[in-house]
């Protein structure tokens, strides 16, 4: 999606813009009164949530060329910021008067640790399932981008990081949960609503948080900060001699990036009533990149919709294993392909088919017009 | 002291098995610039391919190293001519499309032969154990040592003695000027990557008889193998040779004294510092900007 200066169409073109997130957005919101199933419902949120955490890939991506291999991390840090929280809630259920998660009194542990006290507080969890992500994005990002790594290393460095929290939590089994994860959860409740994983206010919750991370995502690429991290994707040095603090921007956009995925991180805690290891995994994290790029790169809601839609394919064909099996196969000839000839994605493609009949028309239009002038001459 | 040297010793031999994968690797990634996601199923292709003409064929391991090498250098043929080939320009899509080849190449062999675990036999000749240094060793083990420094020995040779070793040099060092001079870069190229792979098919061949074969077995090798390249320094064969025994020795070593977390934590992270302060690997001359 190149980037325009606001001229006087400039409103016109926003409009166009937004016109497929607000048309993707409007059919999310309608989706409950169609289907009456809240099974079917609760697993939709769940495509919906690893669509939120798809577009924090695209941003980081698509704009700022920056290959998170690890953008799982931040999901997971979110996913367990709220499984702590919700844990929490629950003791008195599970673990009677000593007050401790079940799970560390199998461990013999003696007191909630000191990392554990604060997650009594749900404000405190949501906010530091937002800003535990972004600061340790911010951190890695200014070791990185301040050293001038790029490219390929910096993909190597996200997966590595990642790998190293995942095999720390796995390892304190007795203060995380360890392989299980943390299981058992309370339902979250915010102003007073109960979000039952299988309730129609969950679906609206993570609906909801779609909406606003396409539109902070979609507010940061219109911004001035985010013209420049595509002109750093674009040709990084010719920005430093302009004068930009490139590694700023780019600790910011990756920040951001971070931030949004440990929000989805918490909606998939909610959504899935638990939280485990494999949230923070390479599975997840190289899948997230397969959907964004099948959906496309470039675009908020076509990396979005890549996600819903292939995660989706991928859980209703998993009823039947030999199905998954052949799917799996067919999931990687497609990315192939994707990779190979469609370096946009799906969004590319509409686009390119949706110029293409644009300009069949306007062709056709100035043939008319052409065939009126020379009528005219003629008379 | 016996200990210290059994240490030594184990460390020797994890370090010869992340040489034979590494090897192949850093071949494709020094030359080409790819970074070959699918080297793990290359891996795992070869170890299957020696169950294969072991149950079927009736060929023990050390009689069927020569066509194993061929047929995963096959493979790499094709993909390096159907599917990498079309990247030219794009060196991050080239790690995308690998992966996805690496997971078709895992789910078709999932598919065809089934995801139970399969095991390969020893070769009986060095079934039994010698004496190094008053300890016993696994004779076999011996012989990953020998064979892992005998095939970077002679992928010295190709590299530096032979005429497509040269081109190959040439087309690193200026692919257009090598253009001009009759070079067949595609050529060249595809022959890299073939060799790579076969590389890779040796070392699953290899390593078969001592872990359990399974479809998904090659993941956790590339990651280590795209270690002992990054530390060895792109480029350097030399460099992979030493930091794949340094990792051996460190990951042995930590284990041994911490745990195996520990071991896989801190040789990460340790990369990951390396990575930033010195990109260019621990024994690369500083390459020209």
């Amino acid at each position: 999606m190149p980037s325009n200066a606001p001229n006087s169409s400039g409103l016109q073109r926003l409009i166009a813009q937004l016109a497929p997130l607000l048309i993707v957005c409007a059919l999310m919101f309608a989706l409950p009164v169609l289907l009456n199933n809240d099974f079917l419902l609760n697993k939709v949120a769940r495509y919906l949530v690893l669509g939120i955490l798809t577009i924090s890939l695209g941003l980081s991506w698509g704009f700022g060329g920056i290959l998170n291999l690890g953008q799982a991390m931040s999901f997971g840090l979110g996913s367990y910021a709220m499984a702590m929280a919700l844990k929490l809630k629950t003791v008195p259920v599970h673990t009677g008067a000593s007050g401790l998660p079940d799970f560390m009194v199998w461990n013999n542990v003696q007191h909630l640790p000191w990392f554990w006290e604060p997650f009594r507080s749900l404000s405190f969890a949501i906010a530091a399932g937002l800003l535990v992500p972004a600061l340790v994005a911010a951190g890695l990002g200014w070791f990185m981008f301040r050293g001038r790594v790029t490219g390929v290393y910096v993909s190597i460095i996200t997966l590595a990081t990642m790998v190293v929290i995942n095999l720390v939590i796995i390892d304190q089994q007795s203060y995380t949960g360890g392989f299980n994860g943390i299981t058992d959860l309370a339902q979250l409740e915010l102003f007073g609503i109960a979000f039952d994983a299988y309730g129609r206010a969950t679906y609206y919750l993570v609906a909801g948080c779609v909406l606003l991370s396409l539109l902070v995502a979609f507010a940061f690429t219109k911004s001035r900060a985010g013209l420049i991290v595509q002109a750093i994707r674009d040709h990084e040095s010719r920005v430093r001699y302009f004068g930009y603090d490139v590694a700023l921007y780019q600790i910011f956009v990756f920040a951001l990036s971070a931030a949004i995925a440990g929000l989805a991180g918490m909606l998939y805690t909610v959504v899935m009533e638990f939280a485990s290891p494999t949230f923070l995994g390479v599975q997840l994290s190289l899948s997230v990149v397969v959907w964004c790029a099948v959906g496309g790169r470039q675009s908020l809601v076509g990396a979005f919709l890549g996600a819903v839609l292939v995660a989706g394919m991928q859980g209703a064909l998993s009823e039947s294993a030999a199905f998954l099996e052949t799917w799996t196969l067919v999931m990687g000839a497609l990315f192939v392909l994707v990779v190979l000839f469609l370096p946009k994605g799906l969004a590319g493609l509409a686009q390119s088919t949706w110029r293409w009949v644009a300009q069949r028309r306007q062709a056709a239009g100035s043939a008319v017009a052409r065939g009126v002038s020379q009528t005219e001459g003629s008379t | 002291m016996d200990q210290f040297i059994e240490q030594i010793v184990t460390g020797l031999s994890i370090g010869s098995i992340l040489l034979l994968v590494a090897l192949g690797l850093s071949i494709i990634y020094g030359s080409m610039g790819i970074i070959n996601l699918a080297h793990g199923e290359f891996v795992m292709l070869g170890a299957y391919a020696a169950w294969v003409f072991h149950t079927y064929l009736g060929l023990g391991l050390l009689a069927s190293l020569v066509p194993i090498f061929l047929v995963v250098a096959a493979f790499g043929w094709v993909i390096e001519r159907y599917v990498l080939s079309l990247l030219n320009n794009r060196p991050l899509d080239t790690i995308l499309a690998t992966w996805g080849v690496g997971i078709m190449l895992q789910q078709a062999v999932r598919l065809m032969v089934g995801s139970e675990l399969r095991y390969v036999q020893l070769p009986p000749a060095l079934a039994d154990s010698m004496n190094v240094f008053g300890i016993p060793i696994s004779s076999y083990r011996v012989f990953l040592f020998v064979v892992s420094i005998a095939l970077f020995g002679a992928t010295w040779m190709l590299m530096n003695r032979t005429t497509v070793g040269m081109k190959l040099r040439a087309i690193i060092q200026d692919r257009s000027v090598a253009a001009s001079f009759g070079i067949n870069a595609k050529r060249v190229y595809a022959l890299t990557f073939a060799y790579g792979a076969g590389l890779a098919g040796l070392a699953g061949a290899l390593v078969s008889p001592l872990k359990s074969v399974s479809p998904d077995m090659g993941t956790g090798y590339v990651v280590d193998a795209f270690m002992v390249v990054v530390l060895g320094g792109v480029q350097s064969l030399a460099g992979t040779v030493a930091s794949a025994f340094i990792l051996g020795e460190l990951s042995g070593g930590i284990a041994f004294l911490q745990n195996d977390t520990v071991a896989k934590t801190i040789v990460l992270l340790a990369i990951v510092v390396l990575i930033r302060f010195r990109p260019e690997g621990l024994f690369t001359a500083r390459v020209r900007a």
